[in-house]
């Protein structure tokens, strides 16, 4: 077991180096000239130079990469451009609406999944199942900003009962802030409800049949208490692989969605990034992203770990 | 029966301000409470501003919000007249126009509790003339700044130059007082003196600020930008929000009690909202800018020809949808302002193709590829150049549409090499000398000797009447050279919660005498 | 692993079809997919007007007789620019899947087949899917500059892991089968074996996923040029004519909804399709689904 965690401790770390690479470069091929950018537009051609300098730039990229890599080590992921702030800490403050939103749309697809699944499982092969399956591929192939701008129209604009966009002013009390989510969180776990279906619908067609070989030689309680154990435990591990997948759609979704509805999350941060070629801030959520979703993945299969008894290293 | 009412914090000025700017603000005296202290409102905007200092951006953005919170020596009061703002009275200008002796109000607090005096305003003038594109400007006739004594500030000059005090007024590439203990490169703090100052600034989610109460108002009433400065409003916030729809959707659902820069077309469904329009009629004009340095454009053949080569009409139609909300005018200025000429007629919206086709041909261009610059964050500008681009492939050139963010828009028209037309807009200023005519440092690069004469002629000009005669000069210079090209007149269209008063249609917003009725 | 039918004999493809075919909602969207493929090949012929050609004074006229889908803001007739559109948006599509299946083949074949590589590349592909995939594509967009060809890299890159896993896991097995042996023994070069073998049982899972990376690659264009990261705006794609049509719902719908009603016949018929092959290309991969 131990052995097993330092294996894959040591490939979380070769997985986040390459990771590390990965950004580098991209940010690196990227066009324009960032102490420029910085400067503005009436800067001069010995200000601009300077800066280039002061920032590192002027140094050949092998020497770059390490000193970021260095830096990187540390916690340094730089300073942002546009916000003149660490990017850290600019990071950290839109996570607020970023995971609440992915939350709340996890368990609005969990919520419109379970009973979905479920009933298809039950009622395998019947017209029932088909329409049910068709119709969660049908909210799947929906663009998630299509029906964001259809629902806002309806809810905020004709109906007025949910807010337009924002997230409230500085002053808002989470009752408001969680309005503001409320569409963006159904349309993201509308659209990615589709794949938890699925498995919780397969999770319990084994459960089901499992059930029926044991009932038939149950013998009394404990026989039920293996049977709930064993139900249990089987139904997790399917249902943990497709939350961490969907967690990374949801977080995929969650930059458009943003955007549409002007939460100021992660997303939204990154798109404004790109567009104001804020390469720090692209540098750093692309790493920060990157890095939960992998320590999620290690944290899944340390739960496996724990949950199904035939996982052995 | 609903009567909207627009009251202008307690004065009874006519918002008809000489010709110039027109309102469509019905008012009904009879329904107007007397102001109310107290509240916050927010303010829903174009964007995030680039910076919050007024002299390190050109943006219209920037000088809106930096206008709460920094003042300048003058400002503009209602009909468009210059009147001093921190300055205690209109300068002083010798009889050879070459020395200009300013007195300062005294008692005058920043918002960091110091007194301002004259070093502070030398201080911050050198700065203008060293970083801002209109102090920049301004730097090459000044001969020198001096401080006579604590409240006397001396400006020299070394040839006559009559807009000087408006480029002091102007809130935009502003000369703002500053601290001089806070005087940097890069400006961490923002303090002013202005009626309020700035509380906190979350970049993409708002800018907070609140009443300051050391504030010392001009005696009298608010006219226009100038008078006295009320401060009803405890606080102001300024939201960005970027996508002009969900702009104009949180208009029309009253998300906020003003919201700025809608597209002209939402007009319809604000009228049906919960919140009342605004309309600035006529706001300003937008431009194709040419490069002329380098590049296809630098022909002056090819500038001329896509002048002939263009359909302003269809432009203007696609970019605002309705007629009520643009005018066609080729000449710099609408009718109802002093500067006004009619001189435009005979290259404006001519949509020839032919014509401008035989120009290209006698020029002998052999690469007929157009790159045109533009962004969407404006989508006027936008619309504008797709409708150009067709006519310019009618005429036989071959178009390439560059779109994108407005800031790497602003950054790439600083290259010669990768540009030959950007669109851009102004407001109509109040003075013609304040227009950021392309120049040897200004993208567009017009720096021709006729340029250099017409405009130098005007601003050393000094009677009324002999100015208007030069501008006529400048306008011709500008069809005939072509350095850029109007493309009309459009409003400008702004939405306002019905509990908002005492706001003005005006092209840069302004909140300290505004207040919130209780309703 | 996908060692289940091979699909190579004439026989079995027809079976495929049939297989296919019976089950009904397959069948509709094969139907869909035809028709919409054939619409965008045929686009140029069948529009009933020039996408491109703007008429001002006839913009944002309601559907009608004239116009089916109504025209946009320039007077440009909507229901020509779907069409168009769907040209551009399917053809990015299919881009990406071929673009994704070369890299990715290549990529899993040395995996599988050099184990001195194959610590590298698989952690390579771990690290790549550890990016959400629009995050990626943007980042990726805005280093290449914004254009058709380089969204279609970037979203290859994107779907470039998914194949590559498939095609590694598939070459670690046969690598290892008997035959491999016995072939290499004859003089066959190893490297031949493999890469026939793996290509050849690699047909299904390959056409399986990418039927879905096509479905996912229209979306994500549509995302992106929706962002305004994508395609340059003046290129009618469904992603920018939504973009375009933001300014004027509640006013003039049509603009939006129709290029979204594409998307979404699209992307659907796709996964129908691609869930139908994967039932009845491997028995093995098709659990009770």
């Amino acid at each position: 077991m131990l052995r097993y965690l330092l294996n894959r401790l040591v490939g979380l770390v070769a997985v986040m180096f390459i990771v590390a690479t990965i950004v580098f470069v991209i940010i690196r091929v990227t066009p324009g000239d960032p102490a420029a950018v910085m400067l503005g537009p009436q800067a001069s051609q010995q200000d601009i130079a300077a800066l280039r300098a002061q920032l590192g730039l002027d140094q050949p990229l092998a020497v770059q990469y390490v000193s970021w890599l260095g830096k990187l080590a540390q916690g340094d992921l730089g300073q942002s451009i546009f916000m003149n702030k660490p990017v850290l800490s600019a990071l950290a403050d839109r996570a607020e609406p970023t995971l609440l939103l992915t939350l709340m749309s996890l368990l609005i697809a969990s919520a419109i999944a379970l009973p979905v699944g479920i009933l298809s499982a039950v009622k395998r092969g019947t017209t029932l199942d088909q329409s049910v399956l068709s119709f969660s591929m049908f909210t799947s192939s929906v663009p998630s900003f299509w029906l964001g701008l259809l629902l806002m129209q309806l809810f905020s604009v004709k109906l007025g009962w949910l807010p337009v966009a924002g997230y409230g002013g500085p002053d808002a009390s989470l009752a408001t802030r969680l309005s503001h989510l409320i569409l963006p969180a159904v349309v993201l776990g509308l659209v990615n409800s589709a794949l938890i279906t699925r498995f919780i619908r397969a999770s319990m067609l084994d459960v089901l049949r499992d059930d029926y070989v044991r009932t038939a030689r149950a013998k009394g309680l404990s026989e039920s208490r293996v049977i709930l154990k064993h139900a249990v435990r089987n139904a997790l591990i399917p249902i943990l692989t497709v939350l961490g997948l969907t967690t990374a759609l949801l977080i995929s979704g969650a930059v458009v969605t943003e955007t549409v509805f002007g939460l100021p999350g992660v997303g939204s941060l990154v798109v404004s990034a790109v567009l104001r070629r804020d390469y720090p801030v692209i540098q750093g959520a692309l790493l920060i992203i990157a890095a939960i979703y992998v320590l999620i993945n290690l944290f899944i299969d340390l739960l496996y770990l724990l949950v199904d008894p035939r996982v052995r290293y | 029966m609903n009567f909207r009412t627009s009251r202008r914090g307690g004065g009874l000025n006519s918002l008809l301000l000489a010709g110039a700017i027109g309102l469509t603000a019905l008012s009904t005296p009879a329904l107007c409470a007397a102001p109310i202290k107290g509240g916050t409102i927010s303010v829903a905007t174009i964007g995030e501003p680039p910076t919050l200092d007024p002299m390190a951006s050109t943006a219209d953005l920037v000088g809106i919000l930096t206008q709460h919170f920094f003042e300048t020596l003058y400002t503009f009061d209602a009909k468009w007249n210059l009147t001093p703002l921190l300055a205690d009275k209109l300068p002083d200008v010798s009889a050879d126009g070459l020395a200009y002796t300013i007195p300062l109000r005294r008692d005058i607090a920043f918002h960091d509790g110091s007194k301002m005096d004259s070093s502070d305003v030398l201080a911050s003038l050198k700065r203008w003339t060293e970083t801002a594109t209109r102090g920049k400007m301004a730097a090459k006739i000044i001969a020198g700044i001096e401080a006579p004594d604590a409240h006397t500030i001396r400006i020299t000059l070394k040839e006559p130059y009559a807009p000087l005090t408006a480029l002091l007024a102007m809130n935009n590439s502003a000369a703002v007082i500053m601290p001089k203990a806070k005087i940097a490169p890069a400006l961490t703090e923002f303090v002013g003196t202005g009626p309020y100052q700035l509380k906190a600034r979350v970049p993409d989610q708002y800018i907070q600020l609140v009443r300051f109460d050391g504030y010392k108002q001009r005696e009298g009433e608010p006219d226009g930008y100038g008078g006295a400065r009320k401060q009803y409003l405890d606080e102001i916030r300024f939201v960005p929000v970027s996508n002009a729809n969900t702009r104009v959707e949180s208009a029309v659902a009253g998300q906020f009690d003003y919201v700025d820069s809608l597209p002209v077309e939402s007009l319809p469904k604000l009228k049906n909202g919960r919140s009342d329009p605004v309309m600035l009629k006529p706001f300003g004009w937008p431009r194709l800018v040419l490069n002329t340095k380098q590049g296809i454009m630098s022909n002056l053949a090819v500038r001329q020809a896509v002048q002939l080569a263009l359909n302003e009409e269809d432009m203007l139609y696609a970019a605002f949808g309705d007629k009520d909300f643009y005018k066609l005018n080729g000449d710099l200025y609408p009718e109802g302002y002093p500067w006004a000429t009619s001189l435009g007629g005979k290259v404006y919206n001519k949509a020839d193709a032919a014509a401008a086709k035989k120009l290209v041909d006698g020029a002998n261009v052999q690469d007929r590829k157009i790159r045109i610059l533009t962004s969407q964050q404006y989508e006027f500008h936008y619309k504008m150049a797709l409708v150009a681009a067709e006519y310019l492939k009618a005429a036989g050139f071959t178009v390439d549409m560059q779109v994108v963010d407005w800031a790497t828009l602003t950054q790439r028209r600083q290259d010669p090499a990768v540009w030959d037309i950007f669109i851009t807009h102004s407001p109509f200023l109040p003075e013609p000398a304040l227009i950021d005519f392309p120049s040897k440092d200004a993208p567009g690069w017009w720096d021709t000797p006729r340029r250099n004469q017409v405009l130098d002629a005007f601003n050393q000009a000094r009677s009324q009447e002999e100015r208007v005669k030069r501008w006529a000069d400048v306008q011709q210079a500008v069809y005939d050279e072509v350095p850029f090209i109007k493309v009309g007149d459009f409003n400008a269209q702004a939405a306002r919660s019905p509990s908002l008063q005492g706001t003005q249609a005006v092209p840069w917003p302004y909140f300290w005498n505004a207040w919130k009725s209780a309703k | 692993m996908t060692t289940g039918n091979t699909v190579d004999s004439g026989a079995d493809r027809w079976q495929v079809l049939r297989l296919l075919a019976a089950r009904k909602t397959v069948l509709i969207s094969l139907i869909v997919i035809t028709v919409l493929v054939a619409a965008a090949l045929l686009a140029p012929w069948i529009s009933p007007y020039d996408p491109f050609k703007l008429s001002i004074m006839n913009r944002l006229k309601a559907p009608g007789a004239a116009h089916w889908f109504g025209t946009d803001d320039f007077g440009r007739d909507v229901f020509s620019r779907v069409i168009h559109g769907g040209r551009l948006s399917l053809m990015v599509g299919f881009s990406v899947v071929i673009v994704s299946s070369v890299l990715g083949i290549a990529l899993g074949l040395v995996a599988g087949f050099f184990r001195s590589a194959d610590k590298f590349v698989s952690r390579l592909i771990d690290a790549m899917m550890a990016f959400p995939d629009i995050l990626l594509a943007i980042s990726l967009v805005a280093a290449l500059g914004p254009s058709l060809i380089n969204v279609v890299i970037a979203l290859g890159i994107v779907y470039t892991p998914r194949l590559a896993r498939i095609v590694r896991a598939s070459t670690l097995v046969i690598r290892e089968l008997p035959f491999v042996e016995a072939a290499r023994a004859l003089g066959v070069p190893t490297w031949r074996i493999v890469t026939v073998h793996v290509l050849r049982n690699l047909v299904s899972p390959i056409l399986v996923q990418g039927t879905f990376i096509f479905a996912y690659a229209i979306l994500a264009e549509a995302g992106l040029s929706f962002l305004g990261v994508g395609v340059s705006p003046d290129i009618p794609t469904w992603g920018t004519m939504i973009n375009a049509g933001q300014q004027y719902m509640g006013s003039a719908d049509w603009i939006m909804i129709f290029p979204g009603i594409a998307i979404v016949l699209s992307v659907l018929s796709l996964q129908l399709v691609g869930d139908g092959l994967r039932d009845v290309l491997d028995p093995r991969l098709r659990k009770e689904l």
